[in-house]
């Protein structure tokens, strides 16, 4: 196993036809191709298993077509996405899908990833976005999908297919997108969790129709208390919620109005209310985590940077069940850090543990029953170093989804050159 | 098939299903030999009624023994021949399939069977806070399946999106009969083949069950009717509105000849002589809409809007939607034969795409009204013909063509929401390269490898159905 990925070859094509001659080489030689963007994502979550190029789409980085008045855009993939938000908001327009480390970030990384944040509840995930594409598949092979038109319903949407398929199917080198107008309010609503089952109740009134807010986060643990709007108020609290709307002013400020006085009708106290400018450190903070090294930094190996042993853990499960999860996992150690987008029912976990030999056993004994209960998902995304995680360890087992998803593995990547062992193909 | 095997087919589908489930008398299947396409008609062999997904896998496990294409129907409300049963075959009808099974508000979703129509679930939902957003002007008819196959809109996908924006989960029965269920949590950490299913007509399984989101019914609406001298005019304020930054729930638009058939069918009162008239409709908590509203005016009058009304009640605003919805029944009243067209450009394009179909109207000599999700960039030409006079008909197909080439040519779709079927299927190849097809053809190797489900649909690269087809397909009066 390749421990450091800086051993491997890096090639840096500068035109998709670059990105073609490589993999079609590639697959001749059998050689395996890891596709780079910024390595913000998933660097920590499986590193290579055998030797190979790394493939890097960084000098793909140009604006190929931005009609504004149109509301969509048209870049090559290697663009950085806080570079496409600079092009946006040139135009008072914004891509509303949250990256972590935008800076670094690539919008082709970004779809393969599937990398979304807080704001998924009322703005959705790059799939509600993603217009078109072009890739390579794992043969060299260039191809187009999807249009550059906000409707269409033309063939099979291929997109999709490629959205959170990290690299395994095809190396994307283009992307269209619908975009937003800019924001015109941004308010975040805070309050404490006394205790869980107040939680359900603060949920359940949040899913009810009245309110439209764009994200719903539930937190807890120590990692957030250096932020003084993100951090409980009281020793005795078991977690922070905090609620953001965005969108014109006045409908802004009618559902604040409306949840500051129900929150207060049932806490008994005021919740703390930030808004715009001074509401942006702390959205920042909730797209980039409490949980540091859940996104590694680009060079960095996972989770060596002097922390003692954790597991990242992402666990899926209906929004009604957030709660119960939240607290089991809680219950596991005294530092556990929860970030929930609780209206949709993710749940990012950091567990500590005592050994990093221990990683097995928490996720067997404790992490797994608790999901299971819950029918939900978990992927672990980030284990301690040193350990070695199967694939099937990561993810998870695609149940009803396995087969299909090998044929297709099979048949965009015969040679199988396509980021081996990072994604979940249970005949691989 | 031979007589031979559709028999024997047919024997052990009655023994599957019951006597009464499995239809195969001539009289009977005249009813299935077409969608809302008409142009295009053949009879199925075969009519089937499941009522579970277990005898939907029983049915698609006996065709694949029999080698008998499956075409799976809900109401038959598509408009692009997506079931037609080209080369005969077995017409899967899940319109009994239709229970509630789950209306779950607290995690904001309906788990319903395919054959629920569009509006059962709206009325189970009435009075909940709730509703699921795709609204396409079939949908007092069409069901959740279909709008699931054609990944279908309507006029609120501006600001809600479509169908697959819409879908959490969903159980499907693949071409080799297994079945398999997708979601509902998100983020499974696995492909995405929900998105995949959604808006594959039927080609790639046979879906049972859909797990659909459940989005809050608006606090409040402003819904506005703007009477513009021009086609031109009205447009450009659309696209004005749209680059602006403003995006309304709706934002649609019909021209002179569509208001005239609509006006006469629901005496609305709009003024005979507009050349067009945009409904707009802004939703959201009160607080928000004032402004808005003095903006959209704003742009409204400077493109020389002669009058912009609001809907002084709930009923004025049912009525204009009314108005919308069913023009284009209404047509019926200015043509004894139509064929609804389905293109989409870049939104600024709207003013020019609008413009060519007036010349490409001209040109042919067919009369052509107008309906369009304006906001979008999704127009709905209406072509009027005589489906009895064969010059008509020919002309008709020519002008319909020319609009699609037009909307390619300004970097736009053939399809936003109604689908290839087989109506489009020539456009594929123009849409798309080889490579583009083969990796669609993927997707096809991996559902339905041997090419049981809805053969010679949406995609062209299915050489053995297309064969087929000019022998087994009767046109009408081509």
């Amino acid at each position: 196993m390749i421990q450091n990925p800086s051993s491997t070859e890096l090639v840096e094509p500068d035109q998709p036809q670059g990105v073609a001659e490589v993999l079609r080489e590639a697959a001749r030689a059998r050689t395996a191709v890891f596709p780079l963007g910024g390595g913000s994502a998933g660097s920590g979550w499986r590193p290579p298993q055998q030797p190979g190029l790394r493939l890097s789409l960084a000098k793909l980085n140009r604006l190929v077509d931005y009609p504004a008045r149109d509301l969509t855009i048209t870049v090559e993939a290697g663009m950085t996405v806080a570079e496409v938000q600079r092009q946006l908001a040139a135009n008072g327009q914004r891509l509303p899908v949250e990256i972590p480390y935008a800076d670094r970030a690539t919008l082709g990384g970004a779809v393969a990833a599937n990398s979304s944040g807080p704001r998924r509840y009322g703005c959705g995930t790059l799939r509600d976005y993603l217009l078109g594409l072009r890739a390579v598949d794992g043969c060299g092979t260039e191809f187009a999908a999807g249009g550059r038109v906000v409707k269409n319903a033309a063939g099979y949407d291929l997109c999709k297919l490629l959205i959170g398929s990290w690299g395994t199917l095809g190396v994307i080198t283009q992307l269209t997108l619908m975009v937003r107008p800019a924001l015109e309010a941004s308010v975040l609503v805070a309050c404490d969790v006394s205790d869980f089952r107040r939680g359900e109740e603060l949920l359940c009134e949040l899913a009810g129709p009245q309110f439209r807010p764009v994200a719903i986060e539930l937190l807890a643990g120590p990692a957030w208390q250096d932020d003084p709007l993100l951090a409980r108020q009281s020793e005795a609290a078991v977690a922070r919620l905090v609620v953001g709307f965005e969108a014109a002013r006045g409908e802004v400020e009618g559902m604040v109005g409306q949840l500051t006085a129900s929150w207060q009708a049932r806490t008994g106290a005021a919740p703390a209310v930030v808004r715009d400018d001074a509401a942006a450190p702390h959205w920042d903070r909730l797209v980039h985590g409490g949980i540091p090294s859940r996104t590694t930094p680009p060079d960095g190996d996972r989770a060596t940077n002097g922390d003692a042993p954790f597991l990242a853990l992402k666990v899926c499960v209906k929004p009604s069940a957030v709660i119960a999860a939240a607290s089991e996992l809680l219950r596991m150690g005294d530092g556990v850090v929860i970030q929930s987008h609780a209206g949709n029912g993710v749940i990012h976990a950091r567990l500590p543990l005592r050994r990093a030999d221990d990683a097995r056993s928490v996720l067997d004994r404790q992490v797994r029953p608790c999901v299971a209960a819950a029918a939900g998902k978990l992927v672990v995304e980030s284990f301690p170093a040193g350990l070695d995680f199967s694939a099937r360890e990561v993810w998870g087992s695609s149940g009803d989804a396995a087969a299909v998803m090998c044929i297709l593995k099979q048949q965009f990547d015969p040679q199988g050159v396509l980021n081996p062992g990072r994604f979940i193909f249970e005949n691989s | 098939m031979s007589p031979h095997t559709i028999d024997q087919l047919r024997g052990e589908l009655r023994a599957l299903l019951g006597s009464a489930n499995v239809l195969s008398d001539r009289s009977e299947l005249v009813v299935y030999e077409c969608d809302g396409f008409t142009i295009e008609k053949n009879q199925p062999d075969l009519v089937v009624f499941p009522r579970s997904t277990r005898q939907v896998a029983g049915i698609i496990r006996l065709c694949r023994r029999y080698r008998a294409p499956v075409i799976a129907r809900g109401a038959g409300t598509s408009l692009a021949g997506g079931c037609l049963p080209l080369g005969g075959g077995v017409v899967l009808m899940l319109t009994r399939m239709k229970q509630i099974l789950e209306i779950n508000l607290r995690d904001r979703f309906a788990l319903v069977e395919a054959g629920v129509p569009n509006i059962q679930l709206g009325r189970a939902l009435a009075g909940s806070g709730f509703h699921f957003a795709p609204d396409p002007s079939s949908q007092v008819a069409c069901t959740i399946g279909g709008n699931v196959a054609t990944n279908a809109g309507g006029p609120h996908t501006l600001k809600y999106g479509v169908t697959g924006n819409h879908v959490i989960g969903l159980e499907a029965v693949l071409g080799d009969g297994s079945t398999i269920q997708l979601g509902p949590v998100e983020d499974p950490g696995q492909l995405d083949l929900i998105g995949v299913l959604v808006g594959s007509e039927g080609t790639l399984a046979v879906v049972t069950k859909v797990w659909v989101r459940l989005t809050p019914n608006a606090a409040d609406f402003r819904t506005l009717r703007a009477i513009f001298s021009t086609v031109d005019d009205a447009t450009n304020a659309v696209s004005d509105i749209i680059a602006a930054g403003i995006i309304p729930a709706a934002m649609e638009l019909m021209d002179q000849g569509i208001l005239a058939a609509v006006e006469e069918a629901f005496h609305f009162g709009f003024p005979a002589d507009a050349g067009a008239i945009a409904i707009i409709e802004l939703d959201g908590p009160t607080s928000g809409l004032a402004e808005q509203e003095t903006r959209i005016v704003e742009f409204c009058r400077k493109w020389n809007a002669r009058e912009v009304l609001q809907a002084a009640d709930a009923e004025q605003r049912a009525l204009l939607w009314k108005c919308r919805k069913l023009a284009v029944g209404a047509v019926g009243r200015l043509s004894p034969s139509y064929c609804i067209q389905d293109g989409v450009v870049p939104r600024t394009r709207l003013p020019h795409v609008l413009r060519r179909i007036g010349e490409i109207s001209a040109k042919h000599q067919v009369r052509i009204v107008n309906v369009a999700h304006a906001g979008d960039g999704n127009v709905h030409p209406i072509l009027l013909f005589d489906e009895r006079d064969a010059r008509q008909v020919q002309r008709a197909l020519a002008a319909g063509k020319e609009i699609l080439d037009e909307c390619i040519a300004c970097g736009g779709s053939v399809t936003a929401e109604h689908g290839i079927g087989v109506e489009k299927i020539a456009f594929m190849s123009r849409l798309f390269g080889p490579a583009d097809l083969e990796a669609m053809g993927h997707l096809r190797q991996a559902f339905d490898p041997e090419g049981l489900l809805n053969p010679g649909k949406l995609f062209p690269a299915d050489g053995r159905a297309a064969a087929e087809r000019t022998s087994a397909v009767r046109r009408a009066m081509v």
